[in-house]
């Protein structure tokens, strides 16, 4: 007697291979990779997804990727493709997620008919057709010359370029979390993104990693050392913000898409304040020492300005003598850019001019209106501050500022002088300055300007140094901010603490003008 | 004990020195004041901490970054 099996009635064969096939994908490099991945205290990659996006929001792409081993024409295994990504949202809001899998072959580039992440990768197709924000959780080494071996020839550089990466900072927020060792492609990426973020321990970026600086310049550096936070965040700015865990990175992430629109098209997300707009701190009114040599406390004066607990700042621990900061303004986005007076007195060194064009071209490009905080003496002066070229830095600041076209409003603080100063308005578009009495200015601060213009004036007086001082006195009583509002080249002087309701009020209006200009921003011209 | 090395945010030189070794500092506490472009920029101490010896002298060229005082906690 033969037995016959019945054939079966539905497609629920395919289904349970479906399932299996899913559960291999869902084992990533399998249990023993994933357990010294953890050793090492870093999460696999779908535990990284789910710590950053809404609950049970993941809808994977691309699930079935990898290599399948058989026996005869028996599925036995799957291993994954060392790539995942899909769909997720972020507070509610569609996001494009994607990232490496360490845990097999270290998140290694892999090669099917078609990409799933990395440059050209099918996450950013995603972000850039659906038009919604991409987060890149980067923990791979990139490009490796073992690849000559299995293609038989070497790839010329740029084969998978960054055409798409590029396009996508035009036109959605995109953002990168370096989680791991980056270097080569993936350390690329991470710069081509709005904002960065490392984690303190585990990641590290550079453009090459020790073996490779030991072989050409025969410097013996750990990964650390090379390319850790303290040099990738704090001394170099290549990547913006570093935090002390995974849990805070993704806590982070989430913060700096809340104040994105989800792509140029749309406006940037308001919400309701509950902070009174016509809250007026009197701290305000003392916070500016008299005594000019003396200091105070920026970040303070910020957040008495600005919605309660809105403020998210973008590389505080880089280029310290200016602070950078999304922030809201009755509910509406606004940029900070602000000079911190503690740090070279405010002064524009070639760090704080970096900081300044990357920050005005982000809140360009998402129509956020900009709020600068003035108090800068100048440029940085001083042989290492030329030779760090902080003149062409500088005047690159001023040139980005020139062209970007949200509404800028220009609060004057304290000291506001020269070129750095022209840096923080926009004499092309709403240009509205108002200055607190505290406010100086001119084309140089009078101390050092007086010595230099009246040369032979004090040189031929019987005591030159009296000389000296009373055409300081002279100048400095005419340069009285109420003169310069007197002839309307300020629009007002106001009472520190009305800095708020004032600025409200103008930001408020200003989101009419926002929503007809919304789209792409074409860039023109040669940067200096 | 831990010990904190402090250092200087700003090139600049040293204006005064308002703490003694062996003071207690506390979080957030001035340790001493730099001149760097024509300001008065205190040298903050984050922790706190007992001063064990500063670095540097009063008129002292200081460059950014340099230890300026050793505390401990």
């Amino acid at each position: 007697m033969t037995t016959e099996t019945t054939p079966p009635q539905d497609w629920s064969p395919e289904v349970e291979e479906l399932r299996r096939r899913r559960n291999h994908a869902r084992a990533l490099g399998g249990p023993e990779a994933v357990a010294k991945h953890h050793e090492r205290g870093r999460l696999t990659i779908r535990e990284r997804v789910a710590g950053l996006v809404d609950k049970e929001s993941f809808q994977e792409v691309g699930s079935l990727t990898g290599q399948g081993k058989y026996d005869g024409a028996t599925l036995t295994g799957v291993q994954p493709a060392p790539y995942v990504m899909g769909l997720a949202n972020i507070d509610g809001r569609p996001v494009a997620v994607g990232g490496e899998d360490f845990t097999i072959r270290g998140g290694s580039s892999w090669s099917g008919d078609r990409k799933k992440g990395g440059q050209g990768g099918f996450v950013e197709d995603l972000a850039a057709s659906y038009r919604i924000p991409l987060v890149n959780l980067i923990d791979g080494a990139g490009g490796s010359v073992t690849s000559i071996n299995k293609r038989g020839h070497a790839v010329f550089p740029g084969v998978h370029g960054f055409e798409r990466s590029v396009e996508l900072l035009g036109k959605v927020p995109v953002v990168c979390a370096v989680l791991g060792t980056a270097a080569g492609g993936p350390a690329g990426r991470a710069i081509l993104s709005h904002w960065s973020v490392m984690v303190d321990g585990i990641s590290q970026v550079f453009a090459a990693g020790p073996p490779v600086v030991e072989r050409s310049l025969g410097q013996k550096l750990t990964k650390e050392e090379l390319g850790g936070p303290p040099i990738a965040v704090d001394l170099a700015g290549t990547i913006d913000n570093r935090v002390d865990s995974e849990e805070a990175c993704f806590a982070q992430v989430r913060r700096f898409l809340s104040y994105m629109p989800s792509n140029v098209w749309e406006m940037p997300p308001a919400v309701a304040s509950s902070d009174p707009v016509d809250r007026c701190d009197d701290e305000l009114l003392r916070i500016v020492p008299r005594d000019r040599r003396r200091p105070y406390n920026m970040r303070k004066l910020i957040e008495h300005v600005v919605d309660r607990g809105s403020v998210f700042e973008i590389q505080p621990t880089y280029g310290k003598a200016l602070i950078t900061a999304l922030a809201r303004m009755n509910g509406k986005v606004v940029g900070i850019i602000a000079n911190n007076p503690m740090v070279y007195g405010g002064a524009m060194d070639v760090k704080a001019a970096r900081k300044q064009v990357h920050f005005v071209e982000l809140c360009d490009c998402f129509h956020i209106p900009l709020v600068f905080l003035v108090d800068v003496p100048g440029f940085m002066v001083g042989r290492d501050a030329e030779a760090a070229a902080t003149l062409r830095e500088g005047m690159r600041a001023v040139y980005v500022g020139l062209q970007a076209s949200v509404p800028m409003y220009t609060v004057v603080i304290r000291k506001c002088y020269g070129m750095a100063g022209m840096g923080t308005t926009d004499k092309n578009g709403l240009d509205l300055k108002i200055a607190w009495p505290s406010a100086e200015w001119g084309s140089l601060p009078i101390e050092g300007g007086v010595a230099a213009a009246f040369r032979r004036d004090i040189a031929g007086a019987a005591d030159p140094k009296a000389r000296e001082r009373e055409i300081e006195d002279e100048l400095r009583s005419m340069a009285s901010p109420f003169r310069t509002a007197e002839a309307f080249g300020v629009e007002e002087i106001i009472d520190p603490r009305e800095t708020r309701p004032y600025l409200c009020r103008f930001i408020d209006t200003a989101q009419a003008r926002l929503r007809t200009t919304l789209g792409p921003k074409p860039k023109y011209g040669v940067r200096p | 004990m831990a010990t904190i090395q402090i250092k200087a945010e700003v090139s600049g030189s040293v204006w005064k020195i308002i703490t003694a070794v062996g003071e207690t500092i506390e979080p957030g506490g001035t340790i001493m004041i730099i001149e760097s472009m024509k300001m008065e920029i205190p040298v903050i101490c984050e922790d706190g901490g007992t001063v064990q010896k500063f670095t540097v002298a009063e008129t002292e060229a200081v460059n950014e970054g340099q230890v300026v005082a050793v505390l401990s906690t």
